[in-house]
């Protein structure tokens, strides 16, 4: 679980308060004065390349295509400019002109034209859709609708089946990507119906208490049961071999048995044929009844006798895990042996016990011959799809086992025994088959029988805590009336106010019409005449008002479109919602009612609370997620062959890593540099191992002291980072570099054009990545982004696929059939110097990230882009450039300390202008 | 997109016994509907026909050395020999996400990744056909059906999923199980009576006046904007009114006379495929509905064609092959043989203007395992003049291109500008003519 951040409260002193106050009327004027934004303008000089190249054939004389460049304006002020210009990129681009045979311009010419029109584009693109500092009113987006039911009525539930909210290149929160359906409208209901359900059932269920213990040896029973089954199977298939074979040589079945024998390619083929055979018996009589081929079943029965298959496997696996000791106590995690033996241990709940907070409980202790890496135990829910929940480093031994503690909850939906089934197993050795394979070929070639143990359990308990007493979830305390059936029938005015009160709470504190209640309450009388009980009719008429949309969006009436202040309601909402993903919670709406919300100083205070609040998990994770494009950590598989340690344990960790660096630099107001560059890192015991890094314990992430010639530290040195940069295999130097330019040097290149001829000759050839992209430099179309990009790609190589430091690369060719042919392979050292375009060389990884860290203003202008759009729920356009200013230059004066950009935000203008 | 709203909803209420527009079409003689006097283009239809466990490998796929259409007919198509013009095979088609061996169905027409979702173990995306049915399913009672076999998925090779089709949300779509529920839907009368039907909508209209009732209020407080945003909330409410007023409008209307007989209740394998495949037939004959998914029956298939072998146990035939072999082999030639004589009737009917049906169908056949668990060069039959296809040859595409780019291309091809399906990277040109 999240080790508890140390919270410095007041860091922001009301000196800086007074600050905030000039900033304040700064943003004030500055938005007046929208007219300055930064023009989309092709310098004069590129005129002289069109008129040389272009103008002959699309010029005042000729218009070849119907197209002119000679009166295209340099200035970008329209669509419609803005289109003939694209097709002009695109042109050059694709390399369609200037035609073959004409005369072409000068390649660093031409390159330098491409880069300044690809820029200037994005930055036309990007006044064409500035919206002026209108933000659009929203819809609760995913999360915060799951929030949003959670805060009310004490309940999570899975909103999966709702669309998702991204794709669109814009943060989940912007309002104008944000749309609704008529299908959408009846998932609302039926999730809210729901939601309810689970609210209702669990306040029924309050005080149930459950508990039981299972001692692991009871797994022992199964285990000599299953192997004495294998034992029992290959005694009744070696004695229906026997018979068949007896059969076979009879003098009458000479001839059938000699035509068998010819076709069969071994002897457990031979007795496929078992009913030709006058007198062989039918394997189903030796007890092979299964509804497949029991010849089959019984032959592969026999190989468990055999030196072959089961045989050769298996049974040494079988044998070993019988020898150990302290099978009488406990059990241990095995590897090999698959399910016959203990390679997770599960346990299914009954289905009985309620949904509810629940807790398991694991006595585990390691062997004193385990290795460190095999001392760590993954916890999930639903075996069958194996993802890992938790990862727990064990410090326990057989003699001295460890309890540990593993909190988790059951909804209504936990209905399936794969759902209801908690099962543990040793890290890194059931995540998928191909990693399985690996580790256990690993084991047999150094014990013939497969991976030693390394866990071994003494028992589990499974528990439902009782949440009696605990108050009401609001929503439900709002409502105020009895839902379940036994209660007295309610009376009318009693049932209205009851909608009437739950509604306001739904709404934020927006009274419902009269008329709307009156619909509700029809709705209720309804479903009471067709037969429905009093907790369903009610339940169907709150899951209306919780489809309505007065709570699905998050309205700033301004019937006359002008633009005004926001409300201290509204003000109380932005915030939370922004913080949170979640309404705004009791302090936050009784200091919106007493008007204090609007005191600067107030506002700060609430902001630094909310982030405070554990709640706040919610702005880290889908914040960074999103702003960071981590979605890319999904895309592909890593290989688990090439990359057996990074396994879903390390995985999960090395996602982790970034939410909680970003969680303590946030919570301690450290400075943006560290994720630049940072003298420590915040690791948990499973990624401490990963990077080699001793002295790290358990399962909680800290902060670490690097060592002064340690890679890690900051983003650059977290291996997720790295694996994004690549597709699980090998590296991508571009997408790393690009990656480096948009996020943390706020030089996003122009996105990847269409239609660019590729590079083919390179195909077929040995080459090292560097000089398979030294291609790249060649063509104008390529070397106009490239020759940005690149550089900072090569400066980041001696990171592998998976994150790993390493000082040599490789590369051989590859078959149409995807065989690697070893023969042609090719290793080299890394030189991961290079230089920056028009900037500062370097000699390796860590001078590039020296470079980098001096840049902190244009990562924190990046990472304020990004919380602009975020938080106001709009595009950042070019209107908000003294808004992103102020926030640069307030959090430059302070050390780049990062709540000074929150601060700074919230107090601005238009944080609190509709 | 078609403005239905302008007509107000209640007015449906009254007359729910009024002439619902009914192709014409010869071979049934049925009289053109007052107000499509005019000649209009036949509609285009679409068909996905998936099998369950796959195919043989050495005996149902054309070499792919012989690209075009001089390629030798495998022995598993034999069957499709007369309409060997007609159809094209592709290969080197795969879901790249898929990794379940033991689904042929679930992602064969989505291409989603079951892992896409953080926090769920399973989540698929929208199938192909329910994204023609919103355009093509406009017109007609039933905007698009999902048909089984009467058996459970899972003895198929089908994997999870109530049917073929997945909305947009990426939730199943519920299926009608076998021949007599198709029929019954398609053709018989609803049992419920008219009025308990009408209280039922009525219900769910109130519901919607609710909600209505809130918008109404939030809008008068909005400025031009966000009017404009919330008209969305309002379209949407709109669109389900839009169904319900379908579900009314066609209330009490008599479904068009069978044109087959009702299917007895127990049947099942060969003969259930072959009645599954009249029940489309006789859907689009009398244009009930234009877009179909079958999710068809292999356990009962094998079953009926007296095979002993389980069907799991076949499709992993190649260590032992002998009668698990044979069992496959006689498997393909049975759903080949089903599949022709579907593609016999499509053509035997003409359209008012002379055209076969054949010729604004567009069919696909297949799935998503090649055999045993393979995954890739998933099997893939496109026949059917609908799409445009290329037809009577041997497509071979570089291996491991994404099966949804021929989804995208099937959707273009009938006159769907989706920009993207699944894992579309953009639609395969080469399956067009």
């Amino acid at each position: 679980m999240r080790p508890p951040f140390f919270l410095h409260r007041h860091l922001l002193t009301w000196a800086s308060i007074g600050l905030f106050l000039t900033l304040l009327n700064a943003t004030t004027s500055a938005s007046a004065a929208t007219t300055t934004q930064t023009q989309a303008r092709l310098s004069e000089k590129h005129r002289a390349l069109l008129e040389s190249h272009c103008t002959s054939c699309h010029g005042p004389a000729k218009q070849k295509g119907k197209f002119r460049v000679d009166d295209l304006p340099l200035s970008i002020a329209t669509l419609e400019d803005a289109e003939r210009w694209q097709k002009v990129l695109n042109q050059l681009n694709s390399g369609e002109m200037p035609p073959e045979g004409e005369k072409q311009p000068p390649r660093t010419l031409k390159a330098d034209f491409l880069e300044e029109l690809a820029n200037v584009m994005v930055t036309a693109r990007r006044n064409l859709s500035d919206q002026k500092g209108a933000i659009t009113m929203r819809r609760l987006n995913r999360r915060e609708y799951k929030n949003t039911l959670r805060d009310m009525l004490g309940v999570e539930i899975n909103v999966s089946e709702l669309p998702s909210d991204t794709g669109t290149g814009a943060f989940d929160t912007v309002g104008s990507n944000l749309f609704m359906s008529g299908n959408q409208f009846e998932q609302y209901q039926s999730l809210s119906r729901e939601a309810l359900s689970e609210a209702f059932d669990r306040v029924a269920a309050a005080g149930i208490e459950k508990k039981i213990r299972i001692e692991a040896e009871e797994t022992f029973k199964a285990i000599t049961k299953n192997i004495q089954e294998l034992r029992d199977g290959a005694e009744r298939a070696e004695q229906w071999a026997k018979a068949v074979e007896a059969a076979a040589a009879r003098p009458e079945n000479a001839t059938v048995v000699a035509e068998i024998r010819k076709k069969s390619k071994d002897a457990a083929d031979f007795r496929r044929s078992w009913k030709r055979i006058v007198g062989a018996p039918a394997p189903e009589e030796f007890g092979f009844k299964s509804v497949e081929n029991n010849a089959d079943k019984a032959n592969g029965a026999l190989t468990y006798k055999q030196n072959q298959g089961n045989g050769l496997y298996l049974r040494p696996a079988l044998d070993y895990y019988l020898s150990l000791p302290h099978l009488d106590t406990g059990a241990y995690l095995s590897v090999a042996g698959g399910i016959h033996l203990n390679n997770s241990l599960l346990y299914y709940i009954n289905p009985n016990w309620p949904p509810g907070e629940y807790m398991l409980r694991v006595r585990v202790g390691a062997t004193s011959d385990a290795p460190r890496e095999r001392r760590f135990l993954e916890f999930g829910i639903h075996p069958r799809s194996g993802r890992v929940m938790q990862t727990y480093e064990i410090t326990g031994s057989i003699d001295a086992p460890q309890t540990l503690e593993i909190p988790f909850t059951l909804t209504r939906k936990h209905t399936s025994r794969d759902d209801r089934t908690v099962f543990i197993r040793e890290k890194g050795t059931l995540d998928h088959f191909t990693q399985t394979r690996v580790v256990v070929n690993k084991g047999r070639a150094e014990t013939g029988f497969g991976p030693k143990v390394a866990l071994w359990i003494d028992w589990m308990e499974v528990e439902r805590k009782t949440t009696a007493g605990a108050p009401l979830p609001p929503g439900l305390a709002a409502l105020g009336i009895p839902f379940d059936d036994q209660a007295p029938e309610i009376a009318k005015p009693e049932l209205r106010k009851a909608l009437q009160r739950f509604a306001l709470e739904a709404f934020r504190g927006t009274p419902p019409e009269e008329a709307y209640v009156d619909r509700l309450l029809g709705i209720y009388d309804a479903r009471r005449k067709a037969g429905d009980k009093h907790s369903a009719a009610l339940k169907e008429t709150l899951s209306v008002i919780l489809a309505s949309p007065k709570f699905l969006y998050l309205a700033e009436p301004t019937p006359d479109d002008q633009r005004r202040p926001v409300t201290d309601a509204e003000l109380a909402a932005r915030l939370s919602y922004f913080l949170w993903s979640a309404p705004p919670d009791a302090r936050l709406r009784a200091l919106a009612a007493r008007g204090e919300l609007q005191k600067p100083a107030v506002l700060v205070a609430e902001m630094e609370r909310l982030l405070a609040d554990p709640r706040s998990e919610a702005f880290v994770r889908s914040f960074l997620y999103q702003w960071l494009g981590l979605d890319r950590l999904d895309f592909f598989e890593i290989n688990r062959t090439l990359f057996p340690r990074f396994d879903d344990s390390t995985k999960l960790a090395a996602r982790n890593e970034i939410y909680e660096t970003f969680g303590y630099i946030l919570h301690s107001n450290g400075s943006l540099r560290n994720l630049l560059k940072s003298d420590y890192a915040i690791l948990n015991g499973v990624l401490a191992l990963y990077y080699g890094i001793d002295g790290v314990r358990g399962e909680a992430f800290r902060k670490v002291p690097l060592p002064p010639n340690s890679p890690r530290g900051g983003l650059l040195g977290m291996a997720a980072i790295h694996l994004m940069g690549g597709n699980g295999e090998v590296t991508s130097p571009v997408n790393r570099g690009a990656w480096v330019l948009r996020k943390l040097l706020d030089d996003a290149p122009p996105p990847a054009p269409a239609n660019v001829p590729q590079i083919a000759r390179l195909a077929g050839k040995v080459l090292t990545t560097r000089e398979r992209l030294m291609a790249h430099q060649e063509d104008p179309q390529c070397t106009s982004c490239h020759r940005k990009i690149d550089p900072i790609g090569f400066g980041l190589e001696n990171f592998d696929a998976a994150g790993q430091w390493r000082t040599s690369d490789s590369y051989q060719l590859v078959n149409d059939k995807g065989v690697p042919d070893p023969k042609t392979k090719k290793t080299w050292q890394i030189n991961p110097g290079a230089a920056f375009y028009k900037g500062p060389t370097f000699r390796d990884f860590f001078e590039m990230r020296n470079h980098l860290a001096a840049r902190t203003d244009a990562f924190t202008r990046s990472f304020s882009k990004a919380l602009i759009e975020y938080a106001l729920g709009r595009p950042c356009g070019f209107s908000d450039e003294p808004l992103l200013n102020a926030m640069v230059q307030h959090a430059g004066t302070r050390n780049f300390a990062i709540r000074e950009v929150f601060a700074a935000l919230v107090v601005s203008n238009d944080f609190r202008t509709k | 997109m078609q403005n239905l709203p302008s007509l107000h909803r209640r007015h449906f209420l009254r007359s729910t016994t009024a002439l619902i527009a009914l192709p014409f079409l010869e071979s049934l003689g049925f009289r053109r509907f007052a107000s499509a006097a005019a000649p209009v283009a036949p509609p285009k239809r679409m068909v996905f026909l998936g099998v369950g466990w796959g195919v043989t490998e050495e005996s149902w796929y054309p070499d792919i050395r012989t690209p075009g259409p001089n390629y030798a007919l495998p022995a598993g198509l034999k069957p499709l020999e007369r309409h060997r013009k007609d159809f094209s095979v592709v290969q080197g088609l795969w879901n790249k996400f898929s990794n379940e061996g033991h689904w042929g169905s679930t992602f064969w027409l989505t291409g989603a990744n079951r892992y896409a979702q953080p926090g769920v173990s399973f989540s698929n995306s929208i199938s192909v056909d329910q994204v023609a049915a919103e355009v093509l399913g406009k017109q007609t009672r039933f905007a698009s059906l999902a048909l089984n076999s009467a058996e459970n998925g899972d003895a198929s090779g089908h994997g999870p999923g109530l049917s073929m089709s997945w909305d947009i949300g990426g939730k199943p779509v519920a299926g009608l199980n076998g021949p007599l529920a198709a029929y019954h839907r398609l053709f018989a009368k609803d049992t419920t009576p008219i009025e308990q039907q009408k209280a039922l909508l009525a219900q769910k209209r109130s519901v919607l006046d609710a909600v209505l009732e809130d918008a109404r209020a939030l809008k008068r407080g909005l400025g031009k904007r966000d009017n404009r945003k919330l008209d969305e909330y309002f379209q949407g409410i709109r669109d389900i009114e839009t169904r319900l007023t379908k579900e009314e409008q066609w209330l009490g209307v008599l479904p068009p006379k069978a044109p087959l007989n009702e299917p007895q209740s127990v049947i099942a394998g060969y003969e259930e495929t072959k009645l599954m495949y009249d029940i489309i037939f006789a859907a689009i004959q009398t244009d009930t509905c234009r877009v179909f998914t079958f999710r068809q029956p292999v356990s009962s298939l094998l079953t009926s064609l007296d095979i002993k072998v389980f069907p799991h146990d076949m499709s992993h035939y190649h260590t032992t092959r002998a009668e698990k072999l044979d069992a496959s082999q006689r498997r393909d030639l049975a759903q080949s043989e089903l599949f022709s004589r579907f593609l016999d009737k499509l053509k035997a009917t003409r359209e008012a203007d002379g055209s076969r049906l054949f010729d604004h169908t567009a069919v696909a056949y297949g799935g998503n395992i090649r055999t045993g668990h393979e995954l890739t060069n998933c099997p893939t039959i496109l026949t059917g003049g609908g799409a445009g296809f290329k037809l009577g040859q041997n497509i071979v595409v570089p291996k491991n291109t994404p099966l949804c780019n021929a989804w995208l291309a099937m959707l273009h091809g009938v006159g769907i500008q989706a920009e993207r399906h699944g894992d579309s990277t953009g639609p395969l040109r080469e399956i067009l003519a």
